[in-house]
């Protein structure tokens, strides 16, 4: 029998979450006007502070948006994989998604992907609306640098929602990891440097992966920073892909099989 | 050749009460789903399982799907183990649930059939036409553009049976198929489940209804509190109008009567009414 094949499977995935997020019309609406109002805000509290205020080298609005905005992407990517997960559990669809052709690992991975894709539409237009909207001036920027760093903290991120998919169906509490990343704002350069926080708080930010995402995209793309130069992030954000990715993915293998032996896949 | 076969399988539900239960009444401990039960479906067969509500009918079709996996004995799918070649038995299994709501609410039924065929590996060529094949087959084919959301119980139970469908499944589960649906169309249901077993589909449906068991089944088993209490096979005669004629609103002649389902069901069930429902004061 001839089989789908993958891009065929998250072009499905894709077309299922883009329709239904547009036909709840007024949500998505309300989102879209959500992203204009934070950057709007970010433009006032920068002018607040004032030019003089350059962290990391760079204009302080730049700054927040760039760091704002990616973090939330990852943030919002992974919690809206989540409520994915949720919501099939509450309907049911996630015993029938559970007992079709397509392996388990590569159906979860693909629709973590379509959301973090949804998302993606938020940051573009996030970051189009701050950066060319309110004419930040880029340095030339290295654009192969910004793919590869947004590539890199992707697969990361993915495997956090692969983990937070695989705590939903464990112990009903996927929001645990959503609460973790969230809880750590502050440590990961989103909204100041991370060179203002104390010594120890700076050792404990270096290990979360976020931080070193934000480093690099605003080196990538706000300072033109070569890609020898972002050297110490991408070798970062390549072992924790290397790491969480396939970790993720033989958690969320296990607690499956846990879940059709206790019969706990739709508990929620 | 046996389609299925479960070989003494016991399946438990263990259940860890809150941690300061103190607060409630919550039950802990494990439930017995299914005891030491060993059964076999000969290929192209129909097993009906009967019994009362807990007795372990949808967690029988849910072994067999790998929804669940057995926690001693084995349970086999043609040759396969469910629990180490579960992808092997998800391509032959085709499983029209219970619950009604198992579908994406904002999607249409075309657009959730065409879904899970993408995901059931129907291919590009093959899917908008199996597609279209299925909802025709099931009556659906006015409501295909209408969110499933606006859908009734009975619509919803129809497009379930549909993507059961969808992959050609050589295993047809039906979980109280006719449950939500109105007489007229339970009793086309009937002879167009016999239209599949006559193509060589093995099904295995549960069922409250003794008409539909003597309607559908081959063989019928009665299974209470987890325990497979009875179970009889019942020749159909080569003449049976019901196979290959799913225009057939007519009762089978030539299966079992009504009267020999209940009274199977019955003796399965007399020597342990524990906790009878609705029963009227004396």
């Amino acid at each position: 029998m001839r089989r789908v094949s993958l891009t065929d499977k998250l072009a499905a995935i894709v077309r299922r979450d883009v329709l239904t997020t547009i036909r709840y019309r007024n949500g998505f609406l309300l989102s879209a006007v959500g992203v204009l109002a934070e950057v709007v805000a970010f433009r006032y509290l920068a002018r607040a502070i004032g030019p003089a205020f350059r962290p990391e080298g760079v204009d302080y609005f730049a700054f927040l948006v760039v760091g704002s905005g990616f973090y939330t992407f990852l943030i919002t990517s992974v919690q809206a994989f989540l409520s994915t997960v949720q919501d099939a559990q509450q309907t049911g669809t996630l015993e029938v998604l559970l007992t079709t052709a397509t392996p388990a690992p590569v159906l979860i991975f693909l629709s973590a992907f379509s959301a973090f894709a949804g998302k993606l539409l938020n940051l573009a237009v996030f970051l189009a609306v701050g950066l060319l909207l309110f004419r930040v001036p880029l340095l030339h920027p290295n654009l192969a640098g910004v793919g590869l760093i947004f590539v890199l903290s992707l697969a990361g991120a993915l495997a956090m929602g692969v983990f937070a998919a695989a705590l939903q169906i464990a112990v009903q509490r996927g929001s645990v990891v959503i609460w973790l990343l969230g809880s750590v704002w502050f440590l990961t350069g989103t909204l100041f440097p991370v060179g203002a926080l104390p010594l120890p708080l700076r050792w404990v930010a270096w290990w979360i992966p976020v931080t070193h995402s934000l480093t690099g995209m605003r080196g990538a793309l706000l300072l033109g920073k070569s890609t020898p130069e972002l050297a110490s992030e991408i070798l970062w954000l390549s072992g924790a892909a290397v790491l969480l990715v396939p970790t993720s993915l033989a958690f969320f293998s296990w607690v499956l099989r846990r879940g059709r032996r206790e019969g706990t896949l739709s508990a929620y | 050749m046996n389609a299925v076969v479960f070989n003494s399988v016991t399946k438990r539900f263990c259940h860890r009460p809150a941690l300061f239960n103190w607060l409630g009444r919550e039950r802990g401990g494990a439930t017995v789903a299914l005891r030491r039960v060993s059964l076999q479906v000969p290929t192209g067969e129909a097993l009906v399982l009967l019994g009362p509500n807990g007795s372990g009918k949808t967690t029988t079709l849910k072994l067999i799907s790998t929804m669940l996996i057995p926690d001693e004995g084995a349970v086999t799918v043609c040759g396969a183990d469910t629990s180490h070649e579960g992808g092997t038995v998800r391509r032959k299994v085709g499983f029209a649930v219970a619950n009604e709501r198992s579908f994406f609410p904002r999607l249409t039924a075309r657009e959730n059939l065409d879904f899970f065929a993408v995901l059931e590996d129907v291919s590009k060529e093959e899917r908008a036409a199996r597609v279209e094949e299925k909802l025709s087959l099931t009556g659906l084919a006015d409501a295909a553009d209408t969110l499933v959301m606006k859908f009734s119980s009975g619509m919803y139970q129809r497009l379930g049976v549909a993507r059961a469908l969808l992959k050609n499944p050589e295993i047809l589960l039906l979980d109280e198929p006719t449950r939500s649906l109105d007489p007229g169309s339970a009793m086309r249901f009937w002879p167009f489940v016999r239209q599949l077993l006559s193509g060589g589909t093995t099904v295995v449906l549960t069922t409250h209804s003794f008409q539909e068991a003597a309607a559908v089944g081959d063989r019928i088993a009665v299974l209470r509190g987890g325990e497979l209490r009875s179970e009889r096979e019942f020749r159909r005669g080569a003449g049976d109008l019901q196979r290959g004629d799913a225009q057939s609103s007519e009762l089978p002649t030539n299966g079992p009567s009504i009267d020999e389902v209940k009274a199977l069901y019955f003796q399965a069930s007399a020597d342990s009414e524990d906790n009878p429902a609705f029963e009227t004061a004396p």
